[in-house]
């Protein structure tokens, strides 16, 4: 455990410096920014609250691709079960009203189906005809790109009558996800996705199935588990998970169908994971950095003047970098403790 | 008669790209590297022809600088899955985020744009006519005055699939992936091979990235490869990396790509034409699945 944090620790640490490096090189103060970065992001608790609001997408879609890569599925579709769940979500929002305590719990569920119903699209096509779900994830988040764009290109069936950009019409007012003092209420429904996925995951057997098989699949099938079905499940509660951002990000921020709407949150989603190596509190952590480095980044370009896509950049050299000396070091770890039993063990002898 | 010339136009046009950044990805599927960042150096290498050609007027300097950055992320890719043993899905994926990140805040940083940039300055790479060949009557308005990369991954086709069946370095990059214990026995270190395919379809890439900037655009838009290296990789594993079967594919996914413009001609919304490639891709699939199912039932039969 102790390892694990120094390795994960020392990558951001090596990371952040690499891209002081390039901040020297563009004459600009490392220190300025990143202390820019830090307190507009968790300077108080009105900066927190926005930081935690914009973890939400980032640590469902993290948890959707956390819990598909380590139970097996490689599910790459978050982008398109993000937007199918956001679809899902406004359709409903928009014709049915009801009051708020029937109409939330009414979207989430729609948002659910819609990214669990995008990523059963690809379930079915591996069950049924055996195609890798890592191509027809990928080629289905093309498709619902353009298919949720067509919808509300103007004129388009879903487009707001009068708009002059493409959007659809707003989601009923019941629908929408108001404060709880600083805080949207869309991080407590993120906080009890994750502990449901979380306790799923790790204090059930299903979820120590779908572990194991994220292990060994031919160990799992050996063992009894029921490994093509468990490969259903995970992908569409992947989905639904992925879905669920979506929605929660129509409910508490957009309140419409916009276009390019979270353009970036799913492919972070992914990032994220991969920099958690899959394991589900290190992506709610991870999703809670990378959300305060992108609240961040806004205030940071008024105030240095840094472009806030700079954080694109590090984000990537983050996970490049922490992955590769989260490696390195254990190896070296490794290695050290070795040479020291080794030495211990030459004393013994003497 | 012009639909049908206007449609092959289209289709290779479209099928370049996808092409040459496959044969990328066959000498690294070849090489027993699972190298998905073909999106990423696509990206990169249109970002620096672009670049290139802005800053230096010629069609040339912007190709050569659409190699330089192409193989930059491939040296990453080196550096990360191979010195440092990096896994390679992982080294793929962040490299990927890394050139779409990186493409577009330099993007804002050198020209101060969001989006797109375009400006009269980028030097477009020309179009070829082919003597003789350009008198042919409808043929040669299909086999002559095609850009200048059209015709290069034509002749990189021809290329990989010599280097790779023909030469005995062809031999050593197959021996990496099949069996490489076998290879290192032989007194050839795999890890060397793998870094002249990961080079190789650096160069391939970016000429394929050059052609998406400077070919019948003179733009660079963010996000611009637009899924075609996703494309590219699915070809790959499609045909296990002959690159004669990617030829073939580019081409369909090319002529999916011809009809989509063909069909937005008689009004179909171009969202939906634009789904054409990514949805032929899925039927390809389905039918290699088809084949390598009903294959395996022969065997047990």
């Amino acid at each position: 455990m102790a390892q694990k944090l120094f390795s994960a620790l020392a990558g951001i640490g090596i990371a952040l410096g690499m891209g002081a490096v390039i901040l020297v090189i563009e004459g600009r103060q490392p220190f300025e920014v990143y202390g820019a970065l830090a307190a507009l992001s968790l300077g108080d608790a009105d900066k927190l609250a926005i930081t935690l609001k914009n973890a939400v997408p980032l640590i469902l879609t993290g948890l959707s691709a956390s819990l598909a890569f380590a139970s097996g599925p490689v599910n790459l579709g978050q982008p398109g079960q993000f937007l199918m769940g956001a679809l899902a979500a406004t359709l409903v929002g928009i014709s049915v009203d009801l009051p708020a305590p029937l109409m939330v719990p009414l979207l989430i569920a729609a948002a659910l189906a819609g990214g669990a119903m995008w990523a059963g699209v690809a379930a079915l096509l591996r069950h049924a005809f055996n195609m890798s779900e890592f191509i027809v994830t990928l080629m289905l988040n093309s498709v619902a790109e353009l298919f949720t764009a067509w919808l509300i290109t103007i004129d388009g069936p879903l487009a707001e009558a009068g708009a002059l950009s493409p959007r659809s019409p707003a989601i009923a007012s019941g629908g929408r996800l108001g404060d709880i003092g600083e805080f949207n209420i869309s991080i407590v429904v993120m906080a009890l996705a994750a502990l449901a996925i979380w306790y799923v995951f790790h204090r059930t057997r299903a979820g120590y199935e779908w572990r194991i098989a994220g292990q060994n699949t031919l160990f799992a099938r050996l063992g009894g588990c029921p490994v093509d079905r468990n490969f259903f499940i995970v992908m569409l509660l992947s989905g639904a998970l992925a879905g669920l951002a979506g929605g929660l990000l129509v409910m508490s921020g957009t309140y419409r169908l916009i276009r390019g709407i979270g353009a970036n949150y799913a492919w972070d989603g992914v990032m994220i994971a991969v920099v958690a190596n899959s394991a589900l509190a290190a992506t709610v952590l991870y999703g809670m950095f990378f959300a305060a480095l992108q609240t961040g980044a806004l205030g940071m370009e008024l105030l240095t003047a840094v472009p806030s896509e700079f954080i694109q950049v590090l984000q990537a050299v983050i996970v490049l970098v922490s992955v590769a000396s989260r490696g390195y070091l254990s190896a070296l770890l490794d290695r050290l403790a070795l040479r020291r039993l080794h030495r211990h063990s030459a004393i013994a002898r003497q | 008669m012009r639909i049908v010339i206007g449609l092959l136009n289209g289709m290779l046009a479209g099928a370049t790209p996808v092409l040459l950044a496959a044969l990328g990805g066959a000498f690294t599927f070849y090489a027993g590297v699972f190298n998905i960042a073909m999106e990423g150096m696509l990206l990169v290498g249109a970002f620096c022809a672009a670049l290139g050609s802005f800053f230096s007027g010629s069609w040339m300097i912007g190709v050569l600088c659409a190699v330089a950055g192409a193989l930059l992320l491939s040296l990453l890719f080196i550096l990360f899955a191979i010195a440092l043993k990096t896994d390679e899905f992982v080294t793929g994926i962040a490299l990927n985020l890394f050139a779409s990140g990186a493409t577009t805040y330099l993007l804002r940083q050198l020209f101060g744009v969001r989006g797109a940039f375009t400006d009269a300055g980028i030097q477009a790479v020309p179009r070829v006519e082919i003597p003789l060949v350009s008198q042919i009557p409808l043929a040669g308005e299909v086999l002559s005055g095609q850009n200048l990369i059209v015709y290069a991954a034509a002749l990189a086709a021809l290329g990989c699939a010599w280097l790779i069946f023909r030469t005995p370095f062809g031999l050593r990059l197959r021996a990496a992936g099949y069996n490489a214990a076998s290879l290192e026995s032989s007194g050839v270190r795999p890890a060397r091979v793998r870094v002249a395919a990961l080079l190789i379809c650096g160069v391939l890439c970016g000429l394929g990235g050059a052609f998406l900037s400077l070919g019948y655009v003179r733009l660079f838009a963010e996000g611009m490869s637009a899924g075609r290296g996703w494309i590219a990789l699915a070809a790959v594993i499609l045909v296990n990396g002959n690159p004669w079967g990617v030829a073939l594919i580019a081409l369909l996914f090319g002529l999916a790509d011809g009809m989509g413009l063909f069909a937005q001609g008689l009004g179909v919304p171009a969202q939906f034409t634009g789904m054409l490639p990514y949805i032929a891709t899925l039927i390809a699939l389905f039918v290699y699945a088809r084949r390598k199912r009903r294959a395996r039932l022969g065997q047990s039969v």
